[in-house]
């Protein structure tokens, strides 16, 4: 509980379903063990069909945040289109190893609809390397919960709203092992002709 | 050791904050005031390194007031609360000031609002928030009093309950503490709470 | 008549004769030390291989009625929730409650070592421990293995020919009379609930309530305690367990949550 990867505490988790993603996070802000603040955001749009969560260090989830919004909206002048989820996930892994040797204590989940809408997901380290996915990615506090809890609810190409309870139910499974992360639930589910977002009841301890 | 909290209320809000100053074993003063008024509309109450908590909250204040100055326009409080943490997030990764801070203010769109920033510039908007030792103590307290519309009475009411619950639980316990608000006609002292009192500084 | 005086004794007799059969129970426990030229460099290592779950809520406090004991039920090994229906409160006898926090089997071992000896006391004087005389038989014992590791912070509650009783008794030796305690990580905000709440002539269901609040608050805010929210109550005639209230239902139960709540969004997607 010393590594500051886990100050905050943190769960995250991204699924693929049939030309839709499912995207979550806990709600949970706190330092070490005291609860701070239970509507923390850690999953941000980048535009309609991509979404970024970031784990780890809140202040780091905050500052890359703001860096990478910034530098998406220079693209998006200078190209007038928005960003492939592919190209996203580069532009992160760049910023992330751009400080080497001081990194940002955050592990990102990235979830979008690329070309034909076809779902891309991707976690990557602190540094920067890319870890590409078909099923699902995890990060966070609740990481090794979660990867027993997707591993087993994980069914391929499931429509939005079964990928919805699945996504739903595999994060509140976990948290509920985890000390540091819960306190609600926050998912996000992108078809390419909808987002719906919906802010989950969890265990408030 | 130092506590800070502070709440929001029905169209004001309140920081508070002790008045101790200490080095080690030794208490130097226990009538400084770690609540600064950032403009007419704003509070920023810190703890930390003393050192740090001065530059730093200075630093805010002054920059704040040339912002005003250039534009003709106050920052708001979240604009204010921003400004903080970038400043806050840019020191961290060169030379860190140790400071945490609770910005409470008013803005004539948005009502009141308060905000957590930690050292470590973590932002984050609450209703209710605290700092130091005296977290544990208040933070459970206001959970269990603090109701969204609280009047200014019942909030102090709820403050001096911190306080006591301070006093009586916490080992190293400040004697003092000061509580500012700020609502509409402005932010202000309002009261101290004192159980010694020091030689007052003769003001300048 | 052989009278027990075991309690009494400063240290336990570190090696004793080792008959798994017939057991001296009115002896008191004694283990083999460890047999290591570096004996305070091992100790050190041993404790933190046993290191124990901490992260706990519990309280206890005396009013009109009698004692009240409530406790949380998780059990944490760093950040890991290792269970979250642990029994925090030891029924020592029908009279007397124990409360958990610290080391989870040095807990239950010495708490259930505590009820043979108040048992045996029982027989040997035909009356009832005082929870004065069983909370200093427990101190004593923890007094004579200090600095050896064991993690125990424990209240004694009960009711005896005196009344009310409550200690509180820890591992450093320390042994405290009094009429309000809370133990473990989440006590600070447990305090702060209970020290508001509390006046001596509350009726049992205010007390109930106010400690079951104190114990909700303390999980919502401290990441290390939650789970179930028991309470039990010790009056004249015994202990009796009033509620064991899981704190996730409690919490909306409490705070249900607002109708106006917008609980779902549809924001339409511009195509691309």
């Amino acid at each position: 509980m010393s590594s500051i990867f886990e100050y905050n505490g943190s769960a995250l988790v991204a699924m693929v379903g049939k030309n839709c993603f499912a995207i979550a996070s806990d709600r949970r802000l706190g330092v070490q063990l005291q609860t701070i603040a239970t509507d923390f955001q850690r999953i941000f749009k980048i535009h309609h069909k991509l979404f970024i969560a970031l784990s780890g260090l809140a202040t780091d989830a905050q500052t890359l945040y703001q860096r990478l919004v910034f530098r998406h909206k220079l693209y998006q002048l200078r190209e007038e289109r928005d960003m492939k989820p592919e190209t996203f996930a580069s532009l992160v892994s760049a910023l992330l190893y751009e400080k080497r040797f001081g990194p940002y204590f955050c592990q990102p989940v990235i979830a979008g609809l690329g070309d034909e809408d076809k779902p891309f997901i991707c976690t990557m380290d602190a540094i920067g390397a890319k870890e590409l996915a078909k099923d699902f990615v995890v990060a966070g506090t609740a990481s090794e919960s979660l990867y027993g809890a997707c591993e087993s609810m994980f069914k391929p190409d499931m429509e939005p709203e079964e990928l919805f309870e699945t996504i739903s139910q595999a994060l509140l499974a976990s948290v509920d092992r985890d000390c540091l992360s819960g306190w609600g639930g926050h998912v996000y589910v992108v078809t390419p002709t909808e987002v719906k977002e919906r802010i989950l009841k969890g265990r408030m301890d | 050791m130092e506590c800070v909290f502070g709440l929001v209320g029905n169209g004001f809000a309140i920081v508070v904050a002790d008045t101790s100053a200490v080095h080690s074993i030794l208490v130097h003063k226990s009538n400084e005031d770690k609540i600064m008024l950032l403009d007419s509309h704003k509070l920023i109450a810190a703890s930390g390194e003393p050192g740090d908590r001065v530059q730093f909250t200075e630093y805010i204040q002054k920059n704040v007031a040339l912002y005003h100055f250039r534009n003709g326009i106050p920052l708001t409080t979240a604009a204010a609360a921003n400004f903080t943490r970038g400043e806050l997030a840019t020191a961290l990764r060169k030379n860190p000031y140790t400071v945490n801070i609770l910005l409470a203010g008013y803005d004539k769109e948005t009502g009141p609002s308060l905000y957590y920033i930690d050292y470590v510039a973590t932002l984050h908007k609450l209703e209710k928030g605290a700092f130091g030792y005296g977290s544990y103590f208040s933070l459970s307290m206001m959970d269990r009093h603090y109701h969204s519309g609280m009047s200014v009475e019942e909030a102090i009411d709820l403050v001096d309950k911190c306080i006591m619950e301070i006093r009586s639980r916490l080992v190293v316990a400040p004697p003092n503490f000061v509580i500012k608000i700020v609502d509409k006609d402005g932010a202000r002292e309002y009261a101290w709470r004192e159980s010694v009192k020091d030689t007052p500084v003769p003001s300048a | 008549m052989k009278l027990d005086t075991t309690g009494l004794e400063s240290l336990p007799t570190l090696i004793a004769p080792q008959n798994d059969v017939v057991g001296d129970l009115s002896a008191a426990p004694s283990f083999d030390l460890p047999n290591s030229n570096d004996f305070d460099g091992f100790v050190k290592e041993a404790i933190q291989m046993v290191k124990p779950a901490k992260g706990t809520t519990t309280l206890a406090f005396i009013f009109k009625e009698g004692v009240m004991v409530a406790a949380d039920s998780r059990a944490s090994m760093g950040g890991y929730i290792s269970s979250q229906s642990v029994k925090k409160i030891i029924e020592i006898n029908p009279y007397m409650l124990g409360t958990m926090a610290g080391g989870a089997a040095d807990c239950q071992f010495w708490h259930r070592n505590l009820g043979i000896k108040c048992r045996l006391h029982e027989l040997a004087n035909k009356r009832r421990i005082s929870v004065t005389g069983a909370s200093k038989l427990l101190a004593n014992i923890l007094y004579s293995y200090r600095g050896m590791g064991l993690s125990v912070g424990t209240m004694i509650a009960g009711w005896d020919e005196t009344g009310p009783g409550l200690y509180y008794v820890d591992s450093e030796g320390g042994r405290l009379k009094g009429t309000r305690f809370s133990v473990g990580s989440g006590s600070p905000y447990a305090y702060g609930v209970l020290d508001n709440g509390y006046r001596y002539d509350l009726s049992v269901e205010e007390a109930a309530e106010l400690a079951r609040r104190a114990i909700y608050h303390a999980t919502f805010r401290d990441g290390a305690s939650g789970g179930v929210a028991s309470v039990y109550y010790v009056g004249p005639n015994g202990w009796k367990k009033l509620s064991g209230d899981d704190v996730g239902e409690l919490h909306y139960h409490y705070y249900p949550v607002t109708p106006s709540t917008v609980e779902q969004e549809m924001v339409e997607a511009t195509g691309a």
